[in-house]
């Protein structure tokens, strides 16, 4: 059962006056305009005993993730795919108001959006990571821990995972005897697409993109937008519990594309120097 | 447990190049995590490790808190992706107890009694673990408690030695952990000459327990000149200090 | 009697041999005088001590402190003080003696969110602290820029006398709330003032264990060096003497004197 909870951050009514007075000159508390994100640091093979793993720095939103690779059961239903499995634990290093124990609602609810945004556009081609169909497929798991939050969680999870997933290397597994061997070789991950994903959130008439925690105590209402290369948006999240008009999730969803796409480039190239 | 192949070559080289008293290379960073009171960063040879400390703070709920001193609570947790098969998140018995060991290992080192009605939370975070990580996570978190400006009476400094082709080495790592004779970490606080962390895992006589444990003091002496620099860089850089009198 | 200056120490080191009396943040161990914290280490004829460089915020009774409400019970606020516990501030202290909770309505006089300054007026080991806005220049502070240094600059951001702070309000034409706890508004008519004194700020939150410092905020601030009047001529961290009139530059010049009547300053279980 979900129940409304008060903020347990709360931002002091100083800080909402000057955010005011910098949003009355298209500014936001750091500085930024509306449409710009922070400084992303990227670091990959950081976790060299995984497959695949990636730290980001998005502000001070600080996010590991890692690439573990295995073979097990297919999903039902999906007897020909590999399996993809991705979870996320906000450490409770992140803040002062993270306690240790099972994930909350927010914490499952960025696990399965960002785990969409990977699924949906169907970045893994599953479809070539199945060993015996119906018996024995890779099973891919990536875990994303959480190490500092300020914000944005969403979008520095995302790059995480697709970079820890762009940059890893895949064990080659072969079935001898009715058995599944390691072979030792390694093989570059099947990738079909780049997933990014874009978030924003509404304060007053304002489209913020990428929020620190002050602006996500303040929002009304936020809105993610993950897309492909293709030009395709492949999973969508609103939340927070105030609302968004047609035209914020219009004008979104735009920004959300082109930004996705100069991001992405990026993201590419650094997945291309790692392989290097 | 009985050793079943070879881990050091003719050459005296264990599986990893090293010599029998070799300390594998350690890196320590503090103040990384900007959300904790103090934090540290280490690479203690394969090992990587994030601890945050969140303290003096309040106790929630209330009834946990004592009137009279600070409690000290401790997690240590393994990332999923840490280990060569990937772990389950939920917490194993093996960190249960390490947790435990952990805790009572920097509670000699905290004056507790300084901040009563308090709680001080010390998280250790394994990223990657490659054998002594528990020696790795306390080193790290007396760094860290020292960053977040908690009393304490010295710092705890861990190492650990153990039996490998009947030789007494130091610093094990996660090969001589697994197929190795003997396993004993150690913590201890360098300036009072107190130990605050023992354990044995494998089997020693009388003159290889007193050996081992004689190696992994000095270990711990070692890893302690590193926790100082590391303290020393960050917290005063390159700024000469006054000497005495002017 | 051996003299020390400025000695750079982590927890455990020793300070200094013999007899001589432990001060704040300073123990002692068979025949030496332990560091309890990282800082800066000084021995003189009343005893060792060590001036921190890092730690939470402990309340002390008299401190002018800067905090934010976040909740109200019906006779007190909850504030949040930046420390080891929540403070509170009595109804009372607002509303006066006859305050009913009935008839007055709390929320007119401060909201959540709302920033005060306050003084501790008590505090010990088995309660939280009591916070009272009656003096002068305390209550709610409706305009200005809040921000957050380690209470353990704060000594430094004063400065002697004041000294340091009344330089950076001077040169930026701004008025600067202190709390003890670490928290500051800044506050002006001029943008580009407030902007200035608030890198000030910053500049001495992170080289406050430097020597030289008030020389290079002087240059930071274009204000041209003074012949310093005073019984010294090098940086001191820890200032000497009290003589101010402002309630938070008094307080917080008392505290970092370390008030030698409490030999363990920064805990309150003495």
């Amino acid at each position: 059962m979900s129940a409304s909870r008060r903020s347990t951050v709360i931002v002091e009514n100083l800080r909402k006056l000057h955010m005011k007075d910098q949003i009355s000159n298209g500014k936001r508390l750091d500085g930024r305009i509306f449409n710009e994100s922070r400084p992303l640091s990227i670091e990959t093979n950081v976790i060299p005993k995984a497959n695949g793993s990636a730290w980001v720095k998005l502000g001070n939103t600080e996010v590991v993730a890692g690439v573990k690779v295995e073979t097990g059961e297919p999903f039902e239903g999906l007897e020909n795919k590999g399996a993809l499995i991705v979870s996320a634990e906000v450490l409770p290093t992140a803040s002062p108001f993270v306690e240790p124990g099972p994930p909350d609602e927010e914490t499952i609810e960025l696990a399965r959006v960002v785990d969409r945004g990977i699924r949906e556009s169907e970045m893994l081609a599953l479809d070539k990571l199945a060993l015996i169909p119906g018996k024995i497929v890779y099973t891919v798991f990536v875990d994303c821990s959480i190490i500092n939050t300020d914000g944005n969680l969403f979008d520095a999870t995302s790059y995480a995972v697709v970079l820890a997933l762009l940059t890893s290397k895949f064990p080659v597994y072969e079935i001898k005897d009715e058995k599944v061997v390691d072979t030792g070789k390694v093989q570059d991950p099947p990738i079909n697409t780049v997933p990014v994903s874009i978030t924003f959130a509404r304060i007053g008439d304002s489209l913020m993109l990428d929020p620190t925690t002050e602006e996500e105590v303040c929002m009304d209402a936020r809105i993610t937008l993950t897309t492909n290369s293709e030009g395709e948006y492949t999973a969508v999240q609103k939340g927070s519990n105030g609302y968004l008009t047609i035209e914020q999730v219009l004008q979104a969803a735009d920004i959300a594309m082109t930004k996705g796409q100069e991001l992405r480039q990026r993201v590419i190239s650094i997945g291309k120097k790692e392989k290097a | 447990m009985t050793q079943a192949r070879s881990l050091i070559d003719e050459g005296g080289k264990r599986t990893d190049g090293r010599t029998a008293n070799e300390l594998r290379d350690i890196n320590i960073k503090v103040g990384v995590v900007k959300n904790a009171d103090g934090s540290a960063l280490i690479e203690f040879g394969k090992n990587k490790i994030v601890v945050g400390v969140y303290g003096p703070r309040e106790v929630h709920p209330k009834h946990m808190a004592q009137t009279d001193r600070c409690i000290l609570r401790c997690r240590y947790h393994m990332t999923p992706f840490s280990t060569d098969t990937r772990k389950n998140p939920a917490p194993s018995r093996r960190e249960v107890e390490i947790s435990k060991v952990i805790r009572e290992s920097l509670e000699p080192a905290l004056m507790l009694e300084d901040y009563p009605r308090a709680t001080i939370d010390v998280y250790i975070e394994v990223l990657q673990a490659d054998g002594g990580s528990r020696c790795a996570g306390i080193t790290a978190a007396s760094v860290a408690l020292a960053d977040a400006g908690i009393n304490m009476r010295d710092i705890v400094s861990a190492c650990a030695a153990g039996k490998v082709d009947e030789k007494i080495v130091l610093d094990i790592n996660d090969t001589e952990d697994k197929e190795g004779g003997a396993d004993m970490p150690v913590a201890f606080m360098p300036n009072l000459k107190q130990i605050t962390l023992l354990q044995l895992d494998g089997r020693l006589d009388k003159d290889q327990f007193n050996a081992c444990l004689k190696e992994a003091i000095s270990g711990c002496e070692r890893v302690y000149e590193i926790q100082r620099a590391s303290l020393m860089q960050k917290y005063f850089g390159n700024e000469p200090e006054l000497k005495n009198g002017n | 009697m051996q003299e020390i200056r400025r000695k750079f120490v982590i927890p455990g080191d020793t300070i200094v041999e013999g007899n001589v009396r432990p001060l704040l943040n300073a123990h002692r161990s068979g025949n030496s005088i332990i560091s309890s914290r990282i800082g800066i280490a000084e021995v003189a004829r009343d005893g060792a001590k060590v001036i921190p460089l890092s730690g939470v915020y402990i309340p002390r009774v008299n401190d002018i402190v800067i905090g934010k409400i976040k909740d109200h019970s019906s006779l007190s606020w909850d504030v949040d003080i930046c420390s080891c516990f929540s403070a509170h501030l009595p109804a009372q202290d607002l509303f006066g003696r006859d305050f009913s909770p009935a008839r007055d309505d709390m929320n007119r006089q401060l909201s959540v969110g709302d920033i005060i300054c306050a003084r501790i007026s008590t505090f010990d080991r088995t309660r939280d602290p009591i916070l009272t806005v009656q003096d002068k220049d305390l209550g709610k502070i409706p305009f200005g820029e809040l921000l957050r240094i380690s209470a353990t600059r704060v000594p430094r951001l004063i400065g002697k006398r004041g000294s340091m702070i009344q330089t950076i309000e001077s040169a930026t034409s701004t008025r600067i709330t202190i709390g003890q706890n670490g928290l500051i508004v800044v506050s002006g008519k001029n943008k580009d003032g407030i902007e200035l004194a608030i890198r000030a700020i910053h500049m001495v939150e992170e080289e406050a264990h430097t020597s030289n410092l008030t020389q290079r905020i002087r240059q930071l601030l274009n204000v041209p060096d003074e012949q310093q009047e005073g019984s010294t001529n090098r940086d001191d961290v820890v200032q000497e003497a009290v003589d101010e009139p402002r309630a938070d530059v008094l307080a917080n010049n008392e505290r970092a004197n370390g008030d030698e009547s409490s030999a363990e300053d920064g805990n309150y279980s003495k």
